[in-house]
């Protein structure tokens, strides 16, 4: 016989007061399954009805999607499930607030333990109870519809073993809350707290980061929260939604499954600890354990403090002296409501002036490390010796990863993984020219991103500038940038010998023709390519221009292009048998007319306090009663040449936008000058007829004397 | 027996609450504790239910600590002086709860009480007025069948009508099954007429606890009218006076003795008249807490 004090009598007496997070939990839980999906469902009927969909299988999958994205991972289950997880955890355990509920339940031969246990089981037995009808319901109206397929079953269980290990860290929050704390509202405010703090606070410290040190850098190495589930939640559940197979979101989710599992597990502990030690008169006071109320104080202090200081740092264009005074004044408030907080009392808030100076001091603490870099993160470089690897990522390299499904890679993860480039010391030394030169004297300082691999296991991620001009850098470049290392992580074609298979266009352009290669050649290209690229270096990419560039076109629309420079020979020779290449230089007798525009830019680049422009700048204002806009329209000088003589002395300096000049040196061009070419309608000259012009930049020292004179300012 | 020794009880690590308080409460009495607001009477008593813990001290009921122990708290039934009841719950609902709680809980008994005091046990507690929401406190704790009923400040707002009839309640339940009620107060003259043990808290300490028999069995007080003045320190000499008063020749003495010790005295005397007068616990304790030094009149008359 059951005993009438046994944990299930228990259980079912504790339900009865739980009746209304019963209704709650089933009116959350229903509108966001059996609602979505059924709303879900008549939207791709009604797609249907509209002939949206061309195929019946076009219209089968979409409908299964909608169940997946009613049923499985959804941003909107992130509210649902946390709010029902903090409404239960709440209500569970509030009557501890309560003095004259803590007088009847403590005093009724139930023991503490038994207690704990009813309220949490009954609890998880209320989300469980809800989900699981409320899915059930949903699949079933999902089957009516003939969606309920394998795979949407397995992406729902997945999804629901999500939901259910982030309901149980959220739940144990609130549970972990309401013990720390004596009244509901502050109890909300730590459940808040323990929810969002590691995320607000890892914002805050990116912010500052960025704000304070000129090598911050977090692309490759992120700097995210490592325990905040609430951020893990809210920043994948989009990704994998996406996911294309149950196996993919399977392999995504364990690992986070995992560790949530862990988290709850130490918040439960904790709470059932507290539980424990938690005296019964600790109802209706602000915070329950004393002992941690200058914890907490200091915790929020400096937080707040923080937000605070960023504000006005960025409102006030970055004025440091404002910031302290903002973070100090913030630290004394924030610290006087704490303690009006604990004791409900406004006259308390100059009370344990201790703590309160603490907080301020860790406040002033945590400014000083960033204004003075205290922890000498800017000036961080590591002893080679240190290093296992490094990651090199100059600004002006940059491509597109897709996997053998031409899905896109993330560029920062495939680096991450791939690229272990060894020339280690040439980094380091580079890294140290940007510490002891000064930004302002760098001819063509480039942004590099940098990846130190530790032997620790440690990886460290800075960015600094290299002065592409500098010629003590360029060997040192050669070395890493020449590196088969480099090249073999960077460029796709290096390894990606599958995807040229199945390629699906093949053409090479000299910024005016392209030309249309086979198909088939595409593995015999890119061996061409990759024998060229060995020869590639620094030197070649910043010193040469290119006389062409390869493009490729594969499914899903991804494609690649690469730059071919007049030593590529093998690449050229292919060209050339396919009749494909085309010199970078025109010929005058193909071209109809050239047309040079002089922007004069040098009025508007003078520096300010360049007395004869600026006294220029504003009389032409003052003349022409112009906005800038005019005074730029004014300037700009156009002069177009159909002699054939000038035209060839012009084209032997020109060179197309469309090629890529990235690794070159920044006054390659002149700025000041644009050119457009339009080529001789019956010219044999293959260029695409579609375009009337085709634009050109003016190699930067090289404009004929002519040129400059015929687009002077008049 | 609850047997309480040393306890103390801090709040906020700065408010002494209870101060080595040590007293015996024994079985089958009805064991008074009183004291003014604030000397710690519902603290001993939410301690004793094993509501607070102690910070030193030990509180025993039938030698079993009660801090989280079931089994001595199923000996206990205790009714804090704003007893607690669900949300939305009628009598029915509290009876419910309990009775899984008390497995000795009588239901029967309970509904023929609620019949007595003319309780409605459908009707939402929440319109109860106040002293029925005590009365159902007290009639919960009764049925409960636990030995020991702890009731703080339970009789304050009770009807004379409604406490007379807890009170034969009481008393059938000790008779029948040896119920030891433990009643908190303010006001000693709610107790005067149930108490056969009385514990006298003051500052969160114990002022004095002894039986109600021996403190009117010790302490007499004689109307009288010496005919000499010799007469009056003849009888009077060798006995502890705690008051003496006087109305033209008519003497009114308070002395702590027994009743045939005081009536020889007087027999041996000259004396035109004398008669040994009952004493209200009101005068035994102005009497007994003036010889500590303590105005009871201030304490617990107001």
């Amino acid at each position: 016989m059951t005993s009438r004090n046994s944990f299930w009598a228990r259980s079912v007496e504790n339900h009865k007061r739980r009746i209304w997070v019963w209704i709650v939990a089933f009116l959350i839980q229903l509108v966001a399954y059996v609602g979505l999906v059924t709303i879900y469902i008549s939207r791709i009927r009604y797609y249907e009805a509209e002939g949206v969909y061309r195929t019946a299988q076009a219209y089968a999958e979409a409908l299964a999607q909608a169940v997946q994205d009613a049923l499985g991972f959804s941003p909107k289950l992130f509210l649902a499930v946390g709010l029902l997880a903090a409404v239960i955890g709440k209500q569970g355990f509030s009557y501890l607030n309560d003095r004259r509920k803590v007088d009847m339940y403590h005093s009724v031969p139930v023991s503490k333990k038994r207690r704990f246990l009813v309220i949490y089981t009954n609890g998880v037995v209320i989300y469980l109870t809800s989900t699981l009808v409320s899915l059930i319901i949903g699949i079933l109206v999902a089957a009516a519809q003939g969606v309920v397929t394998g795979q949407v079953i397995a992406v729902v269980g997945i999804a629901f073993l999500w939901n259910l290990l982030f309901f149980m860290v959220v739940y144990h929050m609130m549970i972990l809350a309401e013990m720390l704390t004596g009244n509901s509202f502050v109890c909300l405010c730590v459940f808040a707290l323990l929810a969002f703090y590691e995320q607000v606070l890892y914002s805050c410290l990116r912010s500052f980061r960025y704000s304070f040190f000129t090598r911050a850098s977090n692309n490759y190495v992120l700097f995210v929260p490592k325990l905040s589930v609430t951020s893990d939640y809210y920043d994948h559940v989009d990704i994998i939604k996406y996911m294309d197979t149950p196996q993919e979101m399977a392999r995504t989710v364990f690992p986070y499954l995992g560790k949530w599992f862990l988290i709850a597990l130490v918040l439960f502990v904790c709470a059932y600890v507290c539980y424990n030690k938690r005296m019964s008169e600790a109802a209706g006071k602000a915070i329950a354990f004393s002992g941690i109320k200058p914890v907490l104080k200091v915790l929020v202090v400096v937080l707040a403090a923080m937000i605070v200081g960023g504000i006005v740092r960025d409102s006030t264009y970055e004025n440091d002296m404002l910031m302290l005074a903002a973070m100090l004044a913030c630290a004394f408030i924030v610290s006087a409501v704490m303690e009006i907080v604990y004791e409900f009392d406004l006259r308390c808030m100059l009370r344990h002036w201790g703590s309160s100076i603490i907080a301020v001091a860790c406040t002033a603490l945590v400014f000083c490390v960033f204004k003075f870099d205290l922890a000498g993160y800017d000036s961080y470089i590591p002893e080679a010796d240190e290093v296992e690897s490094v990651l090199f990522q100059p600004n002006t390299d940059y491509e597109n990863y897709w996997d053998e499904n031409f899905d896109y890679i993330s560029n920062e993860d495939h680096l991450m993984e791939n690229m272990h480039i060894t020339a280690i010391e040439e980094v380091i030394a580079l890294a140290d020219k940007d510490q002891k030169e000064d930004y302002e004297t760098m001819i063509d300082p480039r942004w590099v991103q940098v990846v130190y691999h530790l032997k620790s296991g440690r990886d460290v991620e800075r960015a600094f500038y290299v002065d592409f001009e500098n010629p003590g850098n360029e060997e040192l470049l050669n070395r890493i940038v020449g590196s088969d290392e480099y090249k073999n992580s960077m460029y796709q074609i290096t390894w990606d010998e599958a995807s040229y298979d199945s390629v699906q266009s093949v053409t090479y352009t000299n910024g005016c023709v392209t030309s249309t290669l086979p198909l088939e050649d595409a593995q015999e290209l890119r061996e061409a390519y990759l024998k060229d690229l060995e020869q590639m270096d620094f030197s070649l990419v910043h010193n040469k221009l290119a006389c062409g560039q390869l493009q490729f076109g594969f499914s899903n629309y991804k494609g690649a292009s690469y730059p071919v420079y007049d030593s590529y020979t093998n690449v050229l020779a292919y060209l050339k048998e396919q009749g494909a290449y085309y010199p970078v230089t025109l010929e005058a007798e193909d071209i109809a007319a050239v047309t040079v525009t002089n922007y004069h830019n040098e009025l508007l680049y003078e520096e300010e306090d360049s007395e004869g422009a600026y006294d220029y700048y504003r009389e032409a204002v003052a003349t022409q009663d112009a906005y800038y806009e005019d005074y730029y329209e004014d300037v700009t000088v156009q002069e177009s040449f159909e002699d054939k003589e000038d035209i060839a002395r012009i084209v032997e300096h020109i060179y197309p936008v469309t090629l890529p000049t990235d690794w070159n040196r920044r006054e390659t061009f002149d700025s000041n000058y644009f050119v457009a070419v339009e080529l001789e309608k019956d010219s044999d000259y293959p260029y695409d007829r579609t375009e009337y012009y085709f634009n050109y930049n003016m190699i930067a020292g090289e404009v004929p004397a002519f040129v400059a004179e015929a687009t002077a300012l008049k | 027996m609850i047997e309480i020794h040393n306890l103390t009880k801090s709040f906020d690590q700065k408010i002494k609450a209870v101060d080595e308080v040590s007293v015996a409460i024994k079985e089958n009495t009805v064991f008074g504790l009183i004291g003014t607001n604030g000397a710690g009477k519902s603290t001993v008593l939410r301690m004793v239910a094993g509501v607070l813990k102690p910070d030193a001290g030990i509180v025993a009921v039938d030698n079993m600590p009660v801090y989280d122990n079931v089994e001595a708290k199923k000996r206990l039934f205790f009714i804090a002086d704003e007893p607690y009841f669900f949300a939305n719950a009628n009598a029915r609902a509290m009876e419910r709860y309990y009775s899984g709680v008390y497995e000795q809980f009588d239901q029967a008994e309970f509904y023929r009480y609620l019949e007595n005091f003319n309780l409605d046990r459908n009707r939402k507690i929440s319109t109860f007025s106040k002293g029925m929401k005590k009365q159902l406190a007290l009639l919960l704790g009764i049925c409960a069948h636990t030995k020991y009923i702890l009731c703080d400040e339970t009789f304050d707002g009770l009807d004379p009508v409604m406490r007379q009839g807890i009170k034969s309640i009481f008393a059938k339940e000790m008779e029948e099954r040896g119920l030891t009620p433990v009643i908190a107060s303010h006001n000693l003259r709610e107790l005067e007429d149930i108490c056969d043990h009385v514990g006298l808290l003051h500052k969160g300490g114990v002022l004095l606890s002894k039986d109600l028999e021996d403190m009117k069995c010790n302490i007499q007080k004689i109307q009288c009218v010496f005919s000499t003045v010799e007469d009056e320190l003849k009888a009077l000499n060798g006995m502890e006076v705690l008051k003496k008063e006087q109305r033209g020749s008519l003497r009114t003495i308070t002395v702590r003795s027994t009743r045939e010790e005081a009536t020889a005295r007087f027999a041996a005397v000259n004396t035109v008249f004398y008669e040994v007068l009952p004493l209200s616990l009101e005068e035994i304790f102005i009497s007994e807490t003036e010889v500590v030094g303590y105005d009871i009149k201030k304490l617990i008359l107001g």
